[in-house]
């Protein structure tokens, strides 16, 4: 059904907190997302062309590194990017099948495999760039939460979160409800400010990113290329370092 | 976004069958002489047609064809279901209206059926509409110009087609060439109003909002998640040169709307009616496909923001 879950205000919402600030950008949540899923229940998640000069393939999740710019310097923002599970999204209402849905009891947004038609405007409506479609099955897929992890009573408790966070080595990857204003992913995003994406598009996401934090420190601003001086001292570095230059 | 071949055939294509629809609906309703039933009949199967082609070629794109009758379902929360429900009804409808001709001309449960086919074929080309106008992460579609222009190209070409059919029927395309006339003006005056309001428009995000910073912090990209293309970058990354754009633009202006209007003037004065009602309903078909390989080529989605690109 693609009409949206009544959800009221105490309804869980399962997401995750991602440290902008932490994440370095190695990839790891990506591999083992990869690693994870393609070996799940709903089948392999397919490359093509894997060993030729075009490798190609579905991903839930893709890691951008960013330069911006804070107090003046430049700075890295690593930035995983995969579905954040919005309590709008219109990828669910736009679905003419019923095979896109959102959860009524933890919010997980989801596509049944065997109702989706690979119509592929469910990838049309996320201005997030979440939705992969798989050229083999002719379904679209997408990140679960690994849904298949976190309830399943086959893993021991503490392996019960997305495979991305379980191997995030810089812990910047956050699991938990952020409904509950307790849990530790809600205590996350009120200390460090956290943020939706593209909030002016309204699909109000259930994952939220830390922002980078500021620096304590003042970063020196780069140094003039070539030596600076008077006199005859400055004369014989402009020299030598026109004849190092060379 | 990309121009795939199934969704431009499937907008022109439906568009000429509801408008040709409607237009006979209404030819009908206002009272057709009892010597236009065979122009009506055969109107009726030459629209039934290219809508069934249009919905096919539609179909050709889909991962899983075989479950394409799972579309019908979600008719309360998508456009692209509703597009479905109203394409299947108004099959039914539409052999109901020409029935009704054949038995009686001109009768009321013809002329009210007349009524009816219209709305249903106006009902449908709206949806198919609010299909692209319903993305938020699209602002050359999600806009105020979207649906009504839709109407108005099927309008237009359907009048085209009406016209080409009549001058066959009657030797004279008489007022529906000025319905073409009209249409094409109608279509001309909206495209340009549309290329006016998105090239004028501002992007709807920035990249650093997309990453969840202040919107006007300074971001480009520095490393890319993947160095061959994948599937939102082929889907929503397509990108067409600027020249090329105004090229075509010129191309659709000229071939789409002009050259229809003027020829559609010819029919309506007279001047080799058939051929020039004819060659209306060519140049419209082409200058409409243009004009639709555009509307998807020139659409820029928000995601493409993640690769660095402009929106």
């Amino acid at each position: 059904m693609t009409m949206l879950p009544q959800r009221g205000p105490e309804a869980r919402k399962m997401g995750l907190v991602i440290d902008l600030d932490t994440c370095v950008g190695c990839h790891a949540c990506a591999v083992n997302c990869k690693e994870w899923n393609t070996g799940g229940e709903a089948g392999i998640l397919p490359d093509y062309d894997q060993y030729g000069e075009k490798p190609d393939g579905v991903w839930f999740n893709r890691i951008h590194s960013y330069e911006t710019e804070a107090d003046g310097c430049s700075r890295t923002v690593n930035f995983p990017r995969s579905c954040l599970h919005c309590e709008n999204p219109l990828c669910v209402t736009v679905c003419p099948t019923g095979a896109s849905f959102k959860r009524a009891e933890d919010g997980i947004v989801l596509v049944d495999a065997d109702l989706c038609i690979g119509c592929k405007l469910c990838s049309w409506a996320c201005p997030y760039g979440a939705r992969e479609f798989d050229e083999h099955s002719g379904v679209m897929r997408k990140c679960t939460l690994c849904i298949d992890r976190i309830y399943n009573e086959s893993l021991p408790e503490v392996e019960r979160e997305p495979a991305c966070v379980a191997t995030c080595p810089a812990k910047a990857r956050h699991f938990g409800d952020l409904a509950d204003p307790d849990s530790n992913v809600s205590k996350l995003v009120a200390e460090r400010g956290g943020t939706d994406l593209l909030p002016e598009l309204g699909y109000r996401p259930t994952n939220k990113y830390l922002p980078p934090r500021r620096a304590q420190i003042q970063t020196a601003p780069r140094e003039a290329s070539g030596a600076t001086g008077q006199g005859i001292g400055g004369a014989l570095l402009r020299l030598l370092d026109k004849a190092l230059s060379r | 976004m990309k121009p795939a071949a199934s969704v431009l055939l499937l907008t022109t294509l439906t568009g000429f069958a509801y408008g040709l629809l409607t237009w006979l609906g209404l030819y009908v309703a206002v009272g057709a002489p009892p010597a236009a039933r065979l122009l009506v009949l055969a109107g009726v199967g030459v629209g039934v047609i290219l809508a069934t082609l249009g919905l096919i070629a539609s179909m050709l794109h889909l991962g899983r064809k075989e479950r394409a009758w799972r579309a019908f379902s979600q008719w309360r929360s998508s456009w692209l279901s509703r597009e479905g429900v109203a394409a299947v009804l108004t099959y039914p409808i539409a052999l109901a209206f020409a029935w009704a001709e054949y038995r009686a001309p001109g009768s009321s449960a013809a002329r009210s059926l007349g009524v009816v086919v219209a709305l249903a074929s106006l009902g449908t080309v709206y949806c198919t509409a609010m299909i692209y106008a319903s993305l938020k992460p699209i602002r050359q579609w999600h806009n105020r110009h979207t649906a009504p222009d839709y109407l108005i190209y099927a309008l237009f070409s359907g009048a085209t087609l009406f016209a080409l059919l009549h001058t066959l029927a009657f030797g004279t395309a008489a007022l529906a060439a000025s319905l073409a006339a009209l249409g094409a003006l109608c279509a001309l005056i909206a495209k340009l109003a549309y290329w006016r309001h998105v090239d004028a428009q501002s992007p709807i995000a920035t990249l650093a909002s997309a990453i969840g910073l202040p919107k006007d912090t300074p971001a480009r990209p520095l490393d890319a998640p993947h160095f061959t293309e994948n599937f939102i970058l082929r889907e929503m990354g397509f990108q067409i040169a600027r020249r090329h754009a105004a090229k075509l633009r010129r191309i659709a202006l000229v071939v789409g709307f002009s050259l229809p209007l003027i020829f559609s003037l010819l029919a309506r004065l007279g001047t080799f009616p058939l051929a020039s009602s004819a060659l209306a309903v060519a140049c419209a078909a082409l200058g409409l496909l243009t004009e639709r390989w555009l509307f998807f080529a020139q659409a820029t989605h928000v995601s493409a923001l993640y690769y660095g690109r402009t929106i």
